[in-house]
């Protein structure tokens, strides 16, 4: 290292505040409630009692976990593929000269300013039964009313659709910025030899955005798992406990049962799997990007 | 050529506009109710029927709208601004030093963007009260300090590493700069461009979240937009209400569209920085 005279490791100073912070805000709070999920906390007093691993075995034997570990897969594949399709068909079709191309950008990006309490009122009054504006539209071509989020089989996809709907933007703009380091000559070449369109997309440009794939990708698995939002503010889980979310089964099991061992518990086996998880397919994505 | 070029031009224009006007019906429609008297309930469909501003004073004062902005632009101010400084201060040695250990605590960093709050409200909750913060608008700011610094650092480190070059430092450590002074006067005005990145995508993330105020503020003084917005929970139900929801559903969002047409060249420019640099 030849600037070891310039940066003496007291550099590392810089990052105290910063370390001290994420130690006691992030990492120790997680590592406690690795603490909490043996115990019977309520929540409320200050005698949490160990009670091993017996939390893990009533969430295990009553089927909860597998429930929402099971929606919660659903809704992340969900907005995975579905947001990831429609922002990718989006950005190769913004990616063109043309006039308009900063009002369609803007148009796209918009709805990822919205608070998602405004975005949950606004797609609230979207599923409303009877009067909302779907089952206005959909009377009005003569389709009776699914009513979606009160439909225990499609509940869990209406919501997952939303927090797409909002995130499409964001994933466009990443592939957008993603296409704009395909090199010009590449397309060009391309084209002299009398490329189809099919095959510039497919042979050219996808696999040199393939850092953009892996990052929309990831990005979409851990909000994907982390999702809580529009669970909250849609369907409070329902009907029954059909779009119960993890992050949704913690809030619910903490607050609303007052069961903070429990609620800890699941929050466990959340960190344990978004990490696996993450770890997993970044190793997948990356193993597959190419260099232009 | 040119001819069939065109045609198929003009069916993708075509094409995304429909798409467009389907995705943003719902934010065109609600803003169309927001318009409206507050008594208005005809059909959503007869688009701008009214320019009537009823329903925004109505909203203004339910939701005491100066109190909640005030509080809102607090919040969010204050948090961004630390994160900015703590996460530039602490990718300076990640990314100056490159040994193994600063590798591993830069990967220690990143490892927590994985963890979201929910995941340790439980103990969150318990050391807030520890420090008699629970009831504190210091309590989000500080959860959003630290939570942003997984995401934060991870940028600022790759942005020194690939656009800063050693040698400008080098020049100042022969004037005798010290350390401090080095980060501060050279390197951190540089930064601008990932600075930029982290306002535009920080700075909305805490605008627009409920959950960090919904956790801890109760006072009705200290409630931002998000948490006073809360208060219209179950209104969506009944469409009587809905003009007035809709109309504060909009001053929630005004002011950040705002911010975004007087800056938009940075929120584009700023989010692909951070992609490609992530």
């Amino acid at each position: 290292m030849g600037h070891s005279n310039v940066f003496r490791r007291s550099i590392y100073l810089f990052a105290a505040p910063a370390f001290i912070l994420y130690i006691v805000f992030w990492v120790t709070p997680v590592g406690m409630s690795f603490g909490y999920s043996l115990t019977n906390w309520s929540g409320v007093g200050n005698n949490p009692r160990f009670i091993g691993l017996k939390n893990y075995e009533y969430l295990l034997a009553d089927g909860t976990l597998l429930n929402l570990v099971k929606n919660t897969l659903v809704y992340a594949l969900f907005t995975i593929v579905y947001g990831n399709i429609v922002s990718l068909v989006a950005a190769l079709a913004l990616d063109r000269a043309s006039k308009l191309t900063g009002v369609y950008r803007t148009a796209f990006y918009l709805p990822t300013l919205y608070s998602s309490i405004v975005v949950g009122f606004v797609w609230g009054f979207v599923y409303m039964p009877n009067y909302g504006f779907l089952a206005k539209i959909l009377a009005a071509i003569g389709i009776g009313d699914p009513n979606l989020l009160g439909n225990s089989s499609s509940s869990l996809i209406a919501v997952a659709f939303v927090d797409s709907w909002k995130a499409i933007g964001m994933y466009a703009m990443i592939y957008l910025a993603g296409l704009k380091n395909v090199p010009e000559d590449l397309i060009e070449s391309g084209l002299i030899d009398g490329c189809k369109w099919r095959h510039l997309v497919f042979n050219i440009k996808l696999p040199l955005i393939a850092p953009s794939i892996t990052i929309n990708v990831v990005l979409g698995l851990i909000n994907g798992m982390k999702s809580f939002d529009y669970v909250y503010l849609l369907t409070s889980g329902g009907p029954g406990s059909s779009s119960r979310t993890i992050m949704f089964g913690v809030y619910q099991t903490a607050f609303g049962e007052n069961l903070f061992g429990k609620a800890a518990a699941i929050a466990v086996v959340a960190f344990l799997l978004i990490f696996t998880l993450t770890i997993f397919i970044v190793h997948f994505l990356r193993a597959r990007e190419v260099e232009a | 050529m040119t001819a069939r070029r065109t045609l198929g031009s003009a069916l993708v224009d075509l094409l995304i506009i429909v798409f467009l006007a389907i995705n943003l019906s719902p934010l065109i429609v609600t803003l169309s109710n927001s318009l409206r008297a507050p008594d208005d309930t005809a059909s959503p469909f007869e688009l701008f029927r009214s320019l009537n501003f009823e329903s925004y004073s109505l909203a203004f004062r339910k939701i005491d709208y100066f109190t909640a902005f005030a509080n809102s632009v607090l919040i969010t101010s204050a948090s961004v601004v630390a994160i900015i400084v703590v996460a530039a201060a602490a990718a300076y040695p990640l990314s100056r030093i490159q040994t193994r250990p600063s590798r591993a605590l830069g990967l220690f960093f990143l490892a927590g963007i994985i963890v979201s709050a929910q995941i340790a409200i439980v103990p969150i909750y318990r050391v807030f009260k520890v420090f008699g913060l629970n009831q504190s608008r210091l309590a989000p700011i500080l959860m959003y300090v630290s939570g942003s610094m997984p995401f934060c650092i991870f940028l600022y480190t790759g942005f020194i590493r690939a656009s800063i070059p050693v040698a400008l430092e080098e020049a100042a450590l022969m004037d005798g700069a010290r350390a401090f002074r080095r980060f501060w006067i050279i390197v951190f005005p540089l930064l601008v461009p990932a600075t930029v990145t982290i306002i535009v995508t920080q700075g909305v993330a805490v605008w627009n979240d409920f959950f960090m105020p919904m956790l801890f503020l109760t006072k009705h003084s200290q409630k931002p937009l998000t948490l006073a917005m809360l208060g219209f929970m179950g209104d969506v139900e009944s469409p009587t209400q809905w003009n007035t929801l809709f109309a504060a559903c909009y001053l929630c969002t005004i002011p950040l569209l705002a911010v975004f047409a007087a800056l938009q060249r940075h929120f584009v420019g700023g989010l692909s920085l951070g992609s490609i640099k992530g």
